[in-house]
């Protein structure tokens, strides 16, 4: 895989007037323009196959667990709208902003967009083969991240590398709104393994704790700690 | 097929594909905005933060492999640091161990494609394997704690988040995400995407005021409204919860095309 083409496409990496010499793949295979849509494919394509994985096995969504939950909610009610418009508005807002900053971000346009918002789409129709079969899951997850990357490409040439004013459309709000809600879900953990029983909201606390202590994020440590506890005094059947 | 046997066998695929196409991203946003790259804003911030040191890119990436394996096990989602933080930064603690020059390493996309495909194929791998073959009393316990817990992340907690981001972020960003925040959770159920299409539309106006670009993204925006209101059958609802009739080539046309309320 060692294509070396010095015949990059026009707004390609041009060799800029860099002071420390050349770098490794400048204007090679690896950091031309045409690679771009090749490598979102290929995280696209594990992405969609790894959603086929929570579909048959209920392991492998690359999303976070309030995104999967959305898709979860689907599965057991049959309403995919919640997840199928969230995962399209993340889907649409970072493919436009994508091109202008130079960063696809990742978690937005593929995770919750391929992984989450595409597939309750296409369940919400009552297309179920893709989802269902490992061989089928990769082409699909492949092609539309070959066609998010063409897109962005396309968006690029006609908004950044032509002349006109920058925005990022507020990308920068998104992400902070993003990293914020992520924290509410420790304590989120905690209050509901309390309410699922006692001896779970202790060792949830306890755990919250203890990665509090360690410096980590605290939500592995409460969901850690209500598993532990979990497993000495189980929760009453329903 | 053993199930555990099928699951590990897709798991190393997807995780080798994976790790390809993020670690490349990733070593291409050291050159944007020339050469276009995909990962986060914050990812590419971590990295720098970890100062060319290898045992920092490594625990950094540890610290969110036990979240990862905690939400694996417990709810099945692997979370989205798998792609953003663990990859990377194992990827580029690998790439490090005997050279320390950036421009070969964390910012080559070939030999952080190599490295990530195969940190990406063990991770995956280890994380589903995992998470399959827990005992079923530990899934009801997860399910139960991180149900609800979930349910109110998406409903109210990550709205009211984004509203309040909205509204700290200028007066035409907040009064966009306020509109569609409200429309979007009639429309579709949850008010977040209304919110984020809010934020988009209004800074975009903010920076670049009515051009041919925010006017197409504002119509577009409202095109997605209507049909997905059309779509979820959100018309007839409305009319219905008015005490007002429903024309009859209205609901014709919903019948025609399966989009009848279900409720």
């Amino acid at each position: 895989m060692t294509t070396n083409d010095a015949t990059t496409t026009a707004g390609a990496a041009a060799p800029a007037g860099r002071t420390r010499g050349k770098v490794p793949g400048e204007g090679s295979f690896w950091l031309s323009e045409w690679a771009f849509p090749l490598f979102v494919a290929a995280l696209a394509a594990g992405i969609f196959a790894g959603t086929h994985l929570y579909y048959v096995y209920r392991t492998g969504t690359f999303s976070d667990v309030a995104v999967t939950a959305m898709l979860k909610g689907g599965m057991d009610s049959g309403s995919y709208g919640a997840a199928a418009a969230f995962g399209a508005g993340f889907l649409f807002a970072r493919i436009i902003e994508g091109p202008m900053v130079g960063i696809l971000d990742i978690g937005g346009s593929l995770q919750t967009g391929v992984g989450i918002g595409i597939p309750a789409m296409l369940l919400a129709a009552g297309i179920t083969a893709p989802l269902e079969h490992f061989w089928l899951a990769l082409p699909t997850g492949a092609l539309l991240g070959a066609l998010i990357g063409a897109l962005i490409l396309a968006i690029r040439r006609a908004t950044v590398n032509s002349a006109g004013g920058t925005s990022t459309f507020g990308a920068d709000v998104m992400m902070g709104a993003g990293n914020s809600a992520g924290r509410y879900l420790g304590p989120l953990v905690i209050i509901a393994a309390a309410t699922a029983s006692l001896p779970v909201g202790l060792g949830s606390t306890l755990g919250a704790a203890l990665f509090y202590w360690w410096k980590k994020p605290l939500t592995g440590g409460a969901i850690l700690g209500a598993m532990l506890f979990g497993l000495f005094f189980p929760i009453a059947g329903t | 097929m053993n199930e555990t046997l099928t699951i590990a066998l897709e798991s190393m695929v997807i995780g080798a594909l994976i790790g390809f196409g993020a670690s490349a991203g990733v070593a291409r946003m050291f050159h944007a905005p020339k050469v276009q790259g995909m990962g986060a804003f914050r990812t590419l911030g971590e990295l720098n933060a970890c100062e060319n040191d290898p045992v920092a890119h490594f625990s950094f990436g540890l610290g969110f492999f036990f979240n990862a394996w905690a939400s694996a096990v417990g709810t099945g989602a692997l979370t989205s640091d798998v792609d953003h933080r663990i990859v990377p930064h194992w990827a580029a603690a690998l790439s490090m161990t005997k050279n320390r020059n950036l421009d070969e390493t964390l910012h080559n996309p070939r030999r952080m494609a190599a490295y990530g495909a195969c940190v990406g194929l063990v991770l995956v791998t280890v994380l589903n394997t995992t998470a399959a073959s827990i005992p079923h009393s530990l899934q009801k316990v997860a399910a139960d704690v991180l149900g609800p817990a979930s349910e109110w992340l998406i409903n109210p907690v990550m709205p009211i988040v984004f509203w309040m981001a909205a509204v700290d972020a200028g007066r035409r960003s907040g009064g966009w995400a306020t509109v569609l925040g409200g429309l979007a959770h009639v429309v579709m159920g949850n008010a977040v995407p209304g919110i984020v299409l809010g934020i988009v539309v209004g800074k975009g106006i903010d920076d670049l005021g009515w051009t041919r670009v925010t006017k197409s993204l504002a119509g577009a925006v409202v095109a997605l409204f209507v049909v997905s209101a059309f779509l979820r059958g959100v018309d007839i609802q409305l009319l219905q919860q008015m005490k007002a009739d429903v024309p009859h080539w209205l609901s014709r046309l919903h019948d025609a095309t399966g989009t009848t309320p279900t409720k």
